[in-house]
């Protein structure tokens, strides 16, 4: 019994870094109609930049998020003006989505190669001082990292929820997602809002990094697995649905975690490939789609 | 409409005759020879994917799941002792299921589906491959007595022939029509009555077989299998996906183009760059995806008209 609730509450703080990790991916693809398919690999650049900032810098993993989510605002903003940029000039959505995907997966592949020149194939993890330790909640032995990627997770989707229903850029990114050439008649410069729209997703991507990198380890090649995660959380919850992303990776968190009880747990991958077609076979729009919505 | 161009044929004719004559009558080495299987796998990934990606327009991000599923069921069949090319062409058949299995639910649907699927599907057989068979795979040794890179070369070339020949009459074909159809507009196909799910799933189980022959051929050619993650691995897709976008996306020779392109390049930074030669390659395939979208063959027409005013002018001089 205290199995199973062990098994549960690990899938929840799982599943809170499962849609984080979908908020970045989310984004981009709610907001402009790209795919990024290097969103992984992001994953794993952000958190190798925590490694470096707490290998060289002796700080905190958690204090060095400002300098990583900064560090990967700037690489978003560069990746938006080199790839995503030259494709608004094709018509049609499709286009710009084939186009997209193959682009980044280009991309995917300059990253995982750059980042195995730079910090060796090798395996790395943070390990802080409280990082073994737990705290018990019903019975159930809970860690404080996870407590506080779960934290950060929730943090960041209340953040992002207030900044795209409250301010005016938000507003921007609303008016650019319906209808591009009509926001761009009524003053919007559509082509900035998409910019810091991709600046903010990718410096979603690096915040997850750091959470990935104190939790778990993080190695060159990864990213494919963590990408995979955020299509699956992304098509759980409707590629329009940014306010139930946590939700959405809360269920695959315990999923996967239960499953873990029945089968090797090295087969999550499998898994998370299984529920992803039984989504797109029975209910494609997502779980939590009601309707034509973003934020 | 098959107009007989005796150029053409003569010249692919001559290319032939080169690749089918030149090993037998010269010792080029094992290294050369090396490269040039090598060099024929890449073009059956190269065409698989063309078919698909160039040809239908749906982007696949995990062909090495049909040609690594293909490379396994070849192996274990063979080691049993039958003839290689039945191996082949069961492996292949595999592959067909698998992409059966995949591309039935993701085709349905439009957007990234397909590409997540598929990509999915790679990521998810290698984590499974490698928790199987998590040491080497190794072969009967009277297999390694009696290796001969020839057999393999030649059953390479056949292989290619074949799928060429094969390619160039499915675009001439009324399924060619309809893939680029829905290539070029999905929605207008089918409202012309195109049923555009059964040719994208046609085109689909088609280039999911020249994969799996792209992956006989491999298992083949190579008998050990020190680390079964790389049969699955992302390097596969990566290569299949540059040869096209290189060479040029839906055409015959682009690929081919893109391959050779991809084999001697490789060849050249490997040995010159060291590590960083992977490198290179990401950031040609975006180059070339910015600024030539007809890949080399795109390249090839643009230069024509200035080469023709540009003779003309010559000849106007004299």
């Amino acid at each position: 019994m205290s199995n199973i609730l062990q098994v549960i509450i690990v899938g929840i703080l799982v599943g809170g870094l499962y849609g984080l990790v979908g908020l970045g991916f989310g984004l981009i693809q709610g907001v402009m109609r790209f795919v990024n398919i290097a969103q992984g690999s992001f994953i794993i650049l952000g958190g190798f930049i925590c490694y470096w900032a707490v290998t060289l810098l002796h700080i905190d993993p958690y204090l060095s998020i400002p300098l990583v989510m900064l560090v990967m605002f700037i690489v978003g903003v560069i990746t938006y003006q080199l790839l995503f940029s030259p494709l608004l000039k094709y018509p049609k959505a499709e286009m710009r989505l084939d186009k997209s995907l193959l682009l980044t997966f280009g991309a995917v592949w300059i990253i995982d190669n750059l980042e195995t020149l730079f910090w060796t194939p090798n395996s790395r993890a943070v390990i802080t001082s409280y990082g073994g330790k737990t705290v018990n909640i019903f019975g159930a032995a809970v860690s404080y990292t996870g407590l506080i990627g779960m934290g950060l997770a929730i943090l960041t989707a209340a953040i992002l929820h207030i900044i795209l229903t409250r301010t005016y850029f938000g507003k921007h990114v609303r008016a650019a997602t319906e209808d591009a050439g009509a926001a761009s008649l009524s003053g919007v410069n559509v082509q900035l809002t998409y910019m810091i729209s991709c600046g903010i997703a990718v410096a979603l991507a690096g915040l997850a990094g750091v959470v990935v990198v104190t939790n778990y380890s993080i190695t060159p090649g990864g990213g494919i697995a963590w990408l995979l995660t955020s299509m699956v959380v992304v098509t759980l919850a409707g590629t329009d649905n940014m306010n139930f992303m946590i939700p959405a990776g809360i269920i695959l968190g315990v999923v996967q975690s239960v499953s873990t009880l029945l089968v090797n747990p090295a087969y999550q991958q499998p898994i998370a490939l299984i529920i992803f077609l039984l989504i797109i076979m029975f209910r494609p729009q997502g779980l939590f789609s009601r309707g034509k919505r973003l934020a | 409409m098959i107009g007989i161009n005796w150029k053409t044929i003569s010249i692919s004719g001559l290319v032939l005759a080169i690749m089918i004559f030149v090993p037998l009558f010269i010792n080029l080495g094992t290294g050369i020879m090396n490269q040039l299987v090598t060099l024929l796998i890449y073009i059956l990934l190269a065409q698989s994917w063309n078919l698909i990606g160039g040809y239908t327009g749906q982007i696949n991000l995990g062909i090495a799941a049909f040609f690594g599923c293909s490379v396994m069921v070849t192996h274990f069949i063979w080691v049993t002792g039958i003839p290689i090319v039945i191996c082949v062409l069961v492996g292949s058949l595999s592959a067909i299921i698998l992409a059966a299995l995949i591309g039935i639910p993701t085709l349905r649907l439009k957007g990234m589906y397909f590409a997540v699927g598929t990509l999915a599907l790679a990521q998810a057989l290698q984590v499974i491959m490698q928790n199987i068979f998590n040491r080497s795979i190794t072969t009967r040794g009277d297999y390694v007595q009696s290796y001969n890179i020839d057999y393999r070369y030649y059953l390479g070339l056949v292989l290619v022939v074949i799928v060429l020949i094969a390619i160039y009459y499915i675009r001439r074909s009324k399924l060619g029509q309809a893939l680029v159809a829905i290539r070029d507009e999905e929605q207008a196909a089918q409202v012309m009555g195109v049923n555009t799910f059964k040719y994208k799933v046609i085109s689909l189980l088609i280039s999911a077989f020249i994969a799996g022959l792209a992956g006989g051929l491999y298992a083949y050619f190579r008998l050990y299998f020190y680390y079964t993650g790389d049969i699955f691995g992302l390097n596969w897709t990566f290569s299949a996906v540059i040869a096209v976008i290189i060479g040029g996306g839906g055409t015959l020779l682009g690929p081919v183009l893109g391959s050779i392109f991809l084999v001697i390049l490789g060849y050249i930074f490997s040995l010159t760059l060291g590590q960083a030669n992977l490198i290179v390659f990401g950031f040609l395939f975006i180059i070339v995806m910015l600024f030539l979208p007809q890949g080399l063959m795109g390249g090839v027409d643009l230069i024509r008209p200035w080469l023709s005013r540009w003779g003309k002018r010559s000849a106007n001089k004299i």
